[in-house]
């Protein structure tokens, strides 16, 4: 009797050590293969806002300096005050490229474009909310005859690629005289997002029960109030992916942009940005530093809504 | 308070006709219950009462006014929902006071007053502050309650109500909604597809059936008197026992036989329509219309025990009646086991006749109500 017990302690010892064995390589595993992923994902970002504070000659030193040897804010500055310097190519001929200190010829462009991609950000944020909302609403909630077939042709329109759409936006917006106007973008722009915006919007709410809207009518809201004191309460978190949605789009959209506007007075912050590498000598710190200041807004605005980005991004996703 | 009224109201799904040419007079503090399986109309017609959908065709009165398109916002109406429907981001106190804040007209403290005289009535004061979501079942449907009788609107409307309650509490707010009915004293329009609900609460019971109302009366007129087999089989638990058979007259008296089985009827209960010496009829006895006899002496029904449903109370035996299952409750003074004879006499007063083409029903009892 005893040699068999002994040896089933055995063996659940051995079971034992092993599971753990098992246990703390699992672990490793997953560690590392977070590290590796967590690497790939802010790598490039770390090494934006790093090579932001750098100047030219540190940029290019071999191997790259993760953490700067001497931080500057020389490019910060030139960012928002170039607008005071006279920018010419003498005076980035004196400049000394190895220090960096020269900066890009449209480099004044730059506050202006950063004010377009808010005003056009904003505004197609506001207006995607206004007219995404009514109408994901009423698919959602009221029944009447063509209610799929409308739902289905918004949907359509988004699998369309852009590029194909370019030529015959650019005519549309030409004859109405729109070139080199920040409308043109926010026209297109509102194309582009509605029909997201709705998508989410109308699963979002028909997944809310209809007994609530029939509740809300009959407690004595009109359909109107009924959506903005019932509905639009209980969707923020399909709210804030639209918002983000359409802001983002709005805020990174190069390819429109490019071809409907020209100058500084419509040029938005991706058009501004890429103008930097027209020059003869290319300041990267100086595109580098613009880089980090294009994507603070974005920044900000996901860490603001973060406790709703996850639930509202899969809202609607899955019904019940 | 208010009177309503049906003038041949018609809801059409495209082809499908929810509700058909129903005409109906709902008297001011009457509570009336709409009674039907699932897809019969009545919660569609519930609906058009609320505003909640547009009628087809047909005028709805309320008093002497046509409501057809009135949107539910400007109709005195206040509704229960099956599924509660309470706004999950707001208390139970905003819940209650929703109402009455969108309606306007309510002073703060009017309002303050209202809500927490609901609420202790429901015996939901504790609750007022908490999300719907930390309530149990029986304390939501206080709410839903709480919320449609703080604005003692002149028509109340419930949508099975009670169908997502366990069976106890279930018969305990039974009794509260008749209480309420009593205190509000305003017209209840209220449906389920539970026939004891119906019996316990109405005033009268308009039984519904593929859009079209089967019988309209006091509970005890449908259950006594039922219009056709389809209301005889909807109410009654378990339901009523059906024999096809052949009625004919024999020296004066009307008998109905299926093979060795025969029940004769009363002189004073003669069939709407001629004998002629024989004629195909359902016979229809309910479970309680029986007598236990001892076994020496004559009874209508012999047969043996198939099964035993003891209900605590009262069993309930099977029996097969000439190749027909039947149930059939009995005292439980005598025991009972299954494969045992057992003698039964049929209560001939009580028993239903219905014509087996049309199930009409066909027995004519003096004061029946048999049209509505």
């Amino acid at each position: 009797m005893a040699a068999p017990a002994i040896s089933s302690q055995a063996v659940s010892q051995r079971y034992r050590t092993r599971s753990r064995a098992v246990g703390l390589g699992r672990a490793l595993v997953l560690t590392i293969g977070c590290v590796l992923l967590l690497a790939y994902l802010l790598g490039p970002i770390v090494w934006l806002v790093s090579s932001s504070v750098q100047t030219e000659a540190e940029i290019v030193s071999v191997p790259p300096h993760w953490i700067p040897d001497d931080p500057t804010l020389q490019n910060f500055d030139a960012i928002f005050f170039a607008g005071d310097k006279a920018i010419t190519y003498d005076t980035r001929a004196q400049a000394d490229p190895l220090s960096g200190g020269y900066i890009p010829s449209t480099a004044a462009n730059l506050l202006p474009g950063l004010r377009n991609s808010f005003v056009v950000a904003l505004t197609v944020v506001v207006l995607n909310l206004l007219v995404g909302v009514p109408a994901a609403y009423a698919l959602a909630k009221i029944r009447f005859r063509g209610r799929q077939a409308s739902i289905y042709a918004i949907l359509t329109t988004r699998v369309i690629p852009d590029i194909a759409l370019v030529v015959p936006l650019f005519l549309v917006i030409r004859n109405l005289g729109l070139l080199d106007d920040v409308r043109s973008l926010i026209i297109t722009y509102l194309a582009i997002t509605v029909p997201f915006t709705v998508f989410i919007l109308v699963s979002y709410f028909e997944s809310l029960p209809d007994d609530l809207d029939k509740a809300a009518r009959v407690d004595g809201c009109s359909r109107l109030q009924a959506l903005l004191r019932v509905f639009l309460p209980l969707s923020l978190p399909s709210l804030v992916a639209v918002v983000l949605f359409s802001f983002l789009t709005s805020w990174n959209e190069f390819l429109l942009a490019l071809m409907f506007t020209q100058t500084p007075k419509a040029q938005t912050l991706p058009i501004v940005v890429a103008s930097f590498t027209s020059d003869f000598t290319i300041s990267f710190s100086f595109i580098n530093a613009a880089g980090v200041v294009a994507i603070i807004p974005p920044v900000i605005l996901a860490v603001l809504f973060q406790r709703y980005l996850v639930s509202g991004l899969t809202a609607g996703a899955v019904k019940g | 308070m208010a009177r309503i009224r049906f003038d041949q109201v018609t809801k059409r799904y495209g082809p499908v006709i929810a509700v058909d040419q129903l005409d109906l007079e709902i008297r001011d503090q009457e509570f009336v219950v709409l009674l039907g399986p699932s897809g019969c109309g009545k919660t569609t017609t519930l609906n058009i009462v609320a505003g909640l959908e547009e009628l087809s065709d047909g005028d709805l009165y309320f008093d002497d006014t046509i409501v057809n398109f009135m949107p539910p916002h400007r109709r005195d109406v206040a509704m229960v929902f099956q599924s509660y429907a309470l706004y999950p981001h707001k208390t139970v106190y905003d819940n209650i006071a929703f109402g009455l804040r969108m309606r306007g007209g309510h002073s703060r403290e009017e309002i303050d007053r209202r809500v927490r005289d609901a609420a202790l009535r429901l015996h939901i004061g504790h609750l007022l502050e908490r999300k719907p979501q930390q309530l149990s079942g029986g304390q939501r449907q206080r709410v839903a309650l709480g919320r449609a009788m703080v604005r003692q609107p002149a028509v109340f409307l419930m949508d099975e109500p009670l169908s997502n309650l366990d069976a106890t509490l279930r018969i305990s707010m039974r009794a509260e909604i008749k209480q309420l009915h009593q205190a509000m004293q305003t017209t209840f329009v209220y449906v389920t597809h539970d026939q004891a609900e119906a019996l316990t609460l109405a005033d009268r019971i308009v039984v519904m059936r593929d859009g079209l109302i089967q019988q309209v009366g006091g509970p005890s007129d449908i259950y006594e008197q039922p219009r056709n087999t389809f209301v005889a089989s909807f109410l009654g638990s378990p339901p009523i026992n059906y024999l096809e058979g052949t009625l004919s007259e024999d020296a004066g008296r009307l008998v109905f036989r299926r093979g060795d089985f025969s029940v004769e009827l009363p002189s004073e209960v003669a069939p709407a329509a001629p004998v002629d010496g024989g004629r195909e009829v359902i016979l229809g006895i309910r479970p309680e219309d029986v007598v236990e006899r001892p076994a020496i002496e004559p009874a209508s029904i012999r047969g043996r025990i198939n099964s035993v449903l003891p209900i605590g109370s009262d069993e309930y035996l099977g029996v097969e009646i000439e190749g027909v299952g039947c149930f059939f409750r009995v005292g439980k003074e005598v025991q009972h086991g299954t494969g045992e004879p057992v003698a039964l006499d049929v209560h001939a007063r009580r028993v239903h006749l219905f014509d087996p083409r049309t199930g009409e029903a066909l027995l004519r009892r003096p004061g029946a109500g048999l049209a509505s």
